[in-house]
């Protein structure tokens, strides 16, 4: 039943709103969406562009110079912005080597090389896909929150991807006391894909939560997650014997000392979110964060200057599980600071929509009356502007005209209901209107 | 103090009726509850009687506005289709909480939407008119009523199919405007009830229906929102608003919601009291009493309408107050 939906739409027991404000709003898409109406001109263009390109490289050649020579340095690394794709090709060889078919015509060979030039394209791809795959047609990233954050997942892949591809730099400046390459390849590996799926999944909490949507839910699953990764992980490298190696064992104590503010960090958020009230989680979440990452540097400090050498023999333990260890409790701290966070109020978000096409003031039935209304006047963009010129609250009649007019579809009354909420409360909070 | 730019006079004026239905909300205490009849179907009669209460106290309701008729006109008309509503009375339910949402009493409203929900959800009711277009969509929307159909009355009406018997051949051929409100028209994304009212007013074989200058979902709200203020800026809207009916030449101007009705009404009085006036010498009055007043038959009595009562109530001061 639509009014089910309807009903479905009024956000966390707030009563009188009627509009969803985020990104399940179906009752108006603005925008066309990109596929197919924009194709034909982008299509042009493409063509225009690759015409250029094929004129000044067949007529304007430039001078390259000479080739490079291999034997100038080991290590011939490419321009800073296709380290990406370098890392790409070298991460290929996690894929199983094979041949189908040998022996036939169609003989394929599932090589390293195959697979480096698969991953190479996979970016290519799916910016080709893009337009194919997202039909939605909101362009705000708080709309579109599984959009923005495979965005912003794929833009840390590119740093964790460009990391990789210098493995063998990281392997030569970070050692263990030893000598011996402080980060090996497998934790380098999984230093490529942890990172930006963390993002990904913290961006797309904020973003949904930015859209007014509860997601309590997911906080618990992921902070309890992490906790439980970050404790256990802890308590293996410090009871299960033989984890820890004999030159770390003096250290034990200290090393202890920094698992639990990093297991604490991830344990108070979970528990902040599992426990308290909304409001009082988002400060308990705050304060740990603020409280961990003081006890975190000053630990460090501490330990630096009063025992370098321990220092040295715990960063060895820390560095290699920085993908559990350190990611995961600043995950779980960021994801429910995010996640609790309080959304914009209704008119920020919704009336910043406003192109000021003024037909709101047209069919103001107050600006009829009201003699300093006459003249220019935008009931919207004037109250996302804080300037409520000729129209302020208590004179709106909440007749919805303008929004019934409004091409963007903003509810009008919604914000007079939510700043009359907010101007009685701290009325009541004065002790009450005078009689 | 609240902060406005333009002083006190633009701010809630606090009536007797808020404080009193204001300090209804905190008792939430569940009193005996007399139903005469038990049914499915429940009809919530709102602030009428309140309205014209209060009206009577601020001496402007001396015309022939009529709040308390709307409840009869509306038990006959749910009689005239088959239907014995349970009557939802103001004994034991409170406010529907419209006014006081809308003031930014969001506290108070919630106190009244859970004592009322609870109260529905006792009675098993499945289906609840109401009357009032504030009422339609504040019970619709801001309450939650899961397995509760709300409707407006002229919903139900229409589809239960009222028939309106002929007026007879002697009856004045009459034009009738009908204002909608915005609660229940624009301010609904499901069911914005445009069509019934009008589908009813055309059951009238001796009415014609005609359209304001602006109608339906541009329909210039009646001057009024929420009880808030009374002032000369409010009246020039309800003025400009009743002259379009006098441009169509109405001679009856229907609404659905009683403050729609409060605010004609009491300008209309002011204006026919005028030496000299001219305009506007058409009836005010709801669509429930317009349907009421063209059906056969007497009008109901019980609920919270005096028993020995025979006649419908006489509008105002004269109403027996």
């Amino acid at each position: 039943m639509e009014i089910e939906k309807v009903k479905e739409r009024i956000m966390e027991g707030r009563p009188g709103f009627t509009r969803q404000y985020g990104p399940s709003r179906t009752d108006h898409q603005p925008g066309i969406p990109f596929f197919p109406q924009e194709a034909t001109r982008d299509f042009v263009v493409i063509f225009f562009l690759t015409a250029i390109m094929f004129f000044l490289s067949a007529f304007v050649t430039p001078f390259l110079g000479p080739p490079r020579s291999p034997q100038v340095s080991e290590l011939a690394v490419p321009d800073w912005y296709l380290l990406f794709s370098w890392g790409l090709l070298k991460i290929a060889d996690i894929f199983p080597v094979f041949t189908i078919g040998a022996g036939t015509p169609l003989q394929t060979e599932f090589s390293a090389v195959f697979w480096g030039d698969i991953l190479s394209g996979i970016p290519i791809i799916a910016l080709l896909l893009l337009p194919f795959l997202d039909r939605g047609r909101e362009a705000r990233p708080a709309k579109a929150p599984i959009r923005s954050a495979v965005g912003l997942a794929g833009i840390m892949a590119i740093f964790t991807s460009s990391l990789y591809s210098i493995r063998e730099v990281v392997w030569e400046r970070w050692t263990t006391p030893n000598g011996q390459p402080l980060i090996d390849d497998t934790a380098m590996k999984w230093f490529f894909v942890i990172p930006p799926v963390l993002v990904g999944l913290a961006s797309y909490v904020a973003l949904r939560r930015l859209g007014f949507k509860p997601m309590r839910k997911w906080l618990v699953s992921m902070t309890l997650v992490a906790f439980l990764i970050v404790a256990g992980q802890s308590l293996a490298i410090l009871f299960v014997p033989g984890w820890l190696g004999p030159e770390v064992q003096p250290y034990w104590v200290q090393l202890a000392l920094f698992l639990f503010i990093l297991s604490a960090a991830a344990g108070a958020s979970a528990l902040a979110v599992l426990v308290l009230p909304e409001s009082r989680a988002r400060r308990a979440v705050h304060i740990t964060g603020i409280v961990t990452f003081l006890a975190f540097v000053g630990a460090t400090l501490y330990l630096q200057s009063a025992e370098p050498k321990a220092f040295d023999w715990i960063l060895s333990v820390l560095e290699p599980n920085t993908n559990t260890l350190l990611l995961l409790p600043g995950f779980a701290v960021v994801t429910a600071w995010f996640g609790l966070r309080r959304p914009y109020s209704t008119y920020e978000y919704l009336l910043n929509e406003c192109y000021q096409c003024g037909k709101c003031h047209t069919v103001c039935p107050v600006t009829k009356v009201e003699d300093d209304a006459l003249g220019g006047l935008n009931l919207v963009y004037n109250s996302f502007k804080k300037q409520h010129d000729g129209v302020p609250l208590w004179t709106c009649l909440a007749c919805d005209a303008c929004s019934a007019v409004c091409p963007l579809d903003i509810k009008y009354s919604d914000y007079i209901l939510e700043e009359r909420s907010k101007a009685h409360a701290r009325s009541a909070a004065d002790g009450g209107e005078v009689e | 103090m609240m902060e406005t730019e333009y002083g006190p006079g633009r701010t809630i004026p606090h009536p007797i009726l808020f404080r009193v239905l204001d300090g209804e909300a905190d008792d939430t205490t569940v009193p005996e509850i007399k139903v005469e009849h038990t049914s499915e179907y429940a009809y919530y009669p709102g602030c009428v009687d309140y309205y014209d209460m209060e009206m009577q106290f601020s001496h402007v309701n001396y015309g022939d506005t009529n709040h308390g008729i709307i409840f009869d006109s509306s038990i006959k008309l749910l009689r005239a289709v088959g239907i014995e509503p349970m009557i939802l009375d103001r004994s034991f339910m409170k406010c529907c909480g419209h006014d006081q949402l809308w003031q930014g009493k969001v506290d108070v409203f919630e106190r009244m939407r859970d004592y009322n929900a609870k109260i529905i959800k006792m009675l098993g009711i499945k289906t609840l008119v109401t009357s009032c277009a504030e009422g339609y969509r504040t019970f619709k929307l801001d309450y939650k009523l899961p397995g509760v159909r709300v409707v407006h009355i002229t919903q139900i009406l229409y589809e239960r199919g009222l028939r309106i018997p002929p007026q007879g051949h002697t009856a004045k051929k009459i034009r009738v405007a009908y204002q909608d409100p915005c609660r229940s028209c624009r301010q609904m994304p499901v069911d914005p009830v445009y069509e019934e009212p009008r589908e009813l007013i055309k059951r009238v074989d001796n009415a014609e229906l005609v359209e304001l200058k602006t109608f339906r979902a541009d329909a210039q709200c009646c001057g009024v929102a929420q009880m808030m203020y009374c002032n000369d800026k409010t009246k020039g809207l309800t003025r400009m608003r009743m002259d379009e009916a006098d441009e169509v030449g109405a001679d009856f101007l229907l609404t659905a919601c009683p403050k729609c009705l409060t605010h004609f009404g009491c300008l209309h009085h002011e204006n026919k009291w005028k030496p000299g006036e001219e305009r506007q010498q058409y009836r005010v009055m709801d669509i429930t009493q317009f349907l009421a007043e063209r059906l056969p038959g007497e009008y109901p009595s019980g609920g919270n309408v005096d028993t020995k009562r025979a006649e419908p109530p006489l509008p105002g001061r004269k109403g027996g107050w």
